[in-house]
């Protein structure tokens, strides 16, 4: 009986994976429309040089974009893996991946609309942590689930405004005026719950035993088998396989086009470029300031949530708010966006994320001592640095002439 | 402390108003703390006129463009616009009132294309939706650089790429295609080698010639105004030292009073010198 119900689960548990293509996760790749070069046709040329002007043309066009780069970098580190690590590119693998990329990419997506301002965000960390409690405290309350998680938000977009109000009324600049928010809000979270951990609202797993037919040797056997459960409200806040996936990739998807086709996204660009002209041409530079903050500070508290769900915990645990803070940050600039402002994507947070979930994860594949691991990817977050600079300047170079 | 060397009182020129002006400045007053930026400044500007503004570094030309474009406030002082009194709360108001700016700085933004450049603040958007219309506005682009007779090769690149002159004749043609009717030119020759200056003065010259727009422009050589204007100002600390025709001056004159301003400065520092030895 005891094994029976084992086995049952066991094969329950890798039923519901096998549908996702065993492909290395790099594939998940967006391309921004602008800072593409035309695609040169090549001239009446012999047939023999005909490839490698084509490969030309590709180098150049992946090149062109803001994220080309970075593109690159992670496919190589992804072949790696893939090449020396035989359980890296399975299914397995790619849904361990999952949740520890997509966290990183939401915040970074957020982060980016900062970061193209010329400043940065370091509240999120702050709104990772408190947002989670807050939905908490309300829902114990008595309110609904999706109306706490909303309420929740509204508390970070509070945050957010406060950010802003400082940072473009009041003129701290924006890293002092985050800091103290972030050591405020992780304080705040600590007092309010009292340093303890809680049973994350809704995220609770229910487990059922259903009777299962299966043919063995011809033969109609009947097994009971425990199927574990979460509500519909878990799978979507986090809980499901692909929860945190769908949301990283819905997210970034509406930012990008925010910020490429929206005049939010060109008033971003905009202020952070020029902030005086911008102000001269008319942009009001107070509110793209505070609307960004505000939106930056959302997606941690997001984030926050998600993890919250998923892990079935609300910790309060200001060190691991603090490590996500700093990996959502990575991640933007790993993509490409730019510390001094004017320029950045949000696609390039989602391949920065992927780029530090892939060698977070190949490393560890790889059986790298965890003493070992931060200081590889430190590392490996100044080479891929490195060589991005020196794309991009390569590509400014051939850009002018 | 020393009063800084004043004009004689007869040489500050309040010009007469006309009924055709668009625009009439009485005399506006500025400070910045302990610094009189503008002291009395009286202006009038008629349809279609090209004002040239001259004056030493310092004597407030930068200030009135930017009190007239809505950047800033005066202390004391009217505006009229068409004859109605005129108080721009804002660079969007002014605007909207038909005053638009090119400033010193271009404010450009060097990240973005040329033609979101152009359009800053007037994009079109597919309403009712609020994505750019980026086809509509390439193409409006196109056809209004086209109509200026301004050349830029290609209006998708970034403004970073361009050279000084093609940034300000973006920055010209920016204003134009916003309906303004009064035009403010803050030094558009700055920084500019004579190929593209007298781009921008043929492109000052055509908009003369279409007459829908009047034009204030600061500009420092006494060629260019003599060639370009219709009239000269010229501010010296603060007040307005000349209001000329162009046809009635000439670069001696205006070169002569600038000279005197000099030995004024000169006379007062070694007087101020004289006080201290004694």
């Amino acid at each position: 009986m005891t094994h029976a119900t084992g086995a049952g689960a066991g094969s329950a548990g890798a039923g519901s994976g096998g549908s996702s293509s065993p492909s290395p996760p790099a594939s998940v790749e967006g391309r921004p429309p602008e800072g593409e070069p035309p695609a040169k046709t090549p001239p009446a040329q012999p047939p023999r040089r005909g490839s490698p002007s084509a490969a030309a043309v590709w180098r150049e066009r992946i090149l062109g974009l803001r994220e080309g780069s970075i593109i690159v970098v992670t496919l190589v580190v992804a072949i790696y893996f893939a090449a020396n690590t035989s359980s890296f590119a399975t299914s397995a693998n790619f849904k361990t991946l999952l949740p520890y990329f997509a966290p990183f990419a939401i915040l970074g997506a957020g982060e980016v609309f900062v970061m193209i301002l010329g400043e940065i965000d370091l509240s999120i960390g702050g709104t990772y942590l408190l947002a989670p409690y807050l939905f908490y405290k309300i829902a114990t309350a008595g309110l609904p689930l999706v109306p706490s998680v909303l309420l929740a938000l509204l508390a970070c977009m509070a945050v957010g405004l406060i950010n802003g109000f400082f940072v473009a009324v009041v003129g701290i600049s924006s890293f002092v005026t985050t800091l103290g928010m972030l050591f405020a809000l992780e304080g705040l979270t600590l007092i309010i719950s009292h340093g303890q951990p809680v049973a994350t609202p809704g995220a609770q797993v229910h487990a059922t035993t259903h009777n299962v037919t299966h043919v063995v040797n011809g033969v109609h056997v009947q097994l009971p088998e425990t199927v574990n459960h979460i509500s519909t409200f878990a799978k979507v806040f986090g809980g499901g396989v692909y929860s945190e996936l769908i949301w990283a990739l819905v997210l970034v998807i509406v930012l990008q086009t925010v910020l490429t086709f929206t005049r939010w996204g060109l008033y971003t660009v905009a202020v952070g470029s020029n902030k005086l002209g911008a102000a001269e041409a008319g942009v009001r530079v107070r509110l793209v300031t505070v609307r960004n903050f505000i939106l930056c500070a959302t997606t941690g508290g997001l984030v926050g949530v998600l993890e919250a769900v998923r892990s079935g915990t609300v910790q309060p645990d200001t060190a691991g708010a603090n490590e996500i803070l700093f990996y959502g940050i990575a991640a933007a600039v790993i993509g490409g966006t730019l510390l001094a402002g004017g320029s950045g994507t949000v696609v390039g947070a989602l391949i920065g994320a992927l780029f530090l979930g892939i060698l977070h994860d190949g490393l560890t594949l790889q059986g790298v001592n965890a003493n070992y691991l931060l200081f590889y990817l430190g590392l490996a977050i100044i080479v891929a640095m490195t060589v991005n600079v020196y794309v991009q300047r390569a590509r400014r170079g051939a850009g002018s002439g | 402390m020393a009063e800084p060397p004043t004009i004689p009182p007869e040489t500050v020129v309040a010009p007469s108003p006309a009924p055709d002006d668009v625009l009439r400045v009485e005399h506006i007053a500025k400070r910045f703390g302990p610094v009189t930026a503008l002291r009395d400044v009286s202006l009038h500007l008629k349809k279609g006129e090209v004002l040239g503004l001259l004056g030493d570094n310092g004597a407030g030309k930068s200030t009135l463009i930017k009190i007239l474009s809505g950047f800033q406030r005066q202390d004391s002082g009217v505006m009229f616009l068409h004859g109605q009194p005129y108080a721009p709360k804002s660079v969007d108001d002014a605007r909207a009132k038909g005053i638009d700016t090119v400033y010193q700085d271009l404010a450009l933004i060097d990240e973005l294309s040329v033609y979101h450049n152009l359009f800053l603040r007037r994009e079109r958007v597919h309403r009712p939706l609020p994505f750019l219309a980026n086809r509509e506005m390439k193409l409006q682009a196109r056809r209004a650089l086209d109509e200026i007779g301004i050349n830029i090769p290609r209006i998708d690149v970034a403004v970073a790429r361009l050279s000084g002159g093609q940034r300000q004749a973006i920055a010209v043609a920016r204003t134009v295609n916003g309906d303004a009717d009064i035009i403010l030119l803050d030094e558009p020759l700055a920084a500019m080698g004579a190929k593209e200056g007298s781009m921008i003065l043929d492109l000052v010259a055509r908009l003369k010639e279409e007459g829908r727009v009047s034009i204030i422009m600061i500009l420092h050589n006494y060629v260019h105004v003599l060639q370009a204007c219709d009239r000269v100002s010229m501010i010296q600390e603060g007040v307005i030292a000349l209001d000329k025709p162009t046809a009635e001056t000439s670069v001696e004159e205006l070169t002569d009073i600038v000279v005197n301003e000099y030995r004024r400065a000169r006379e007062a520092a070694h007087s101020e010198e004289a006080a201290v030895a004694e």
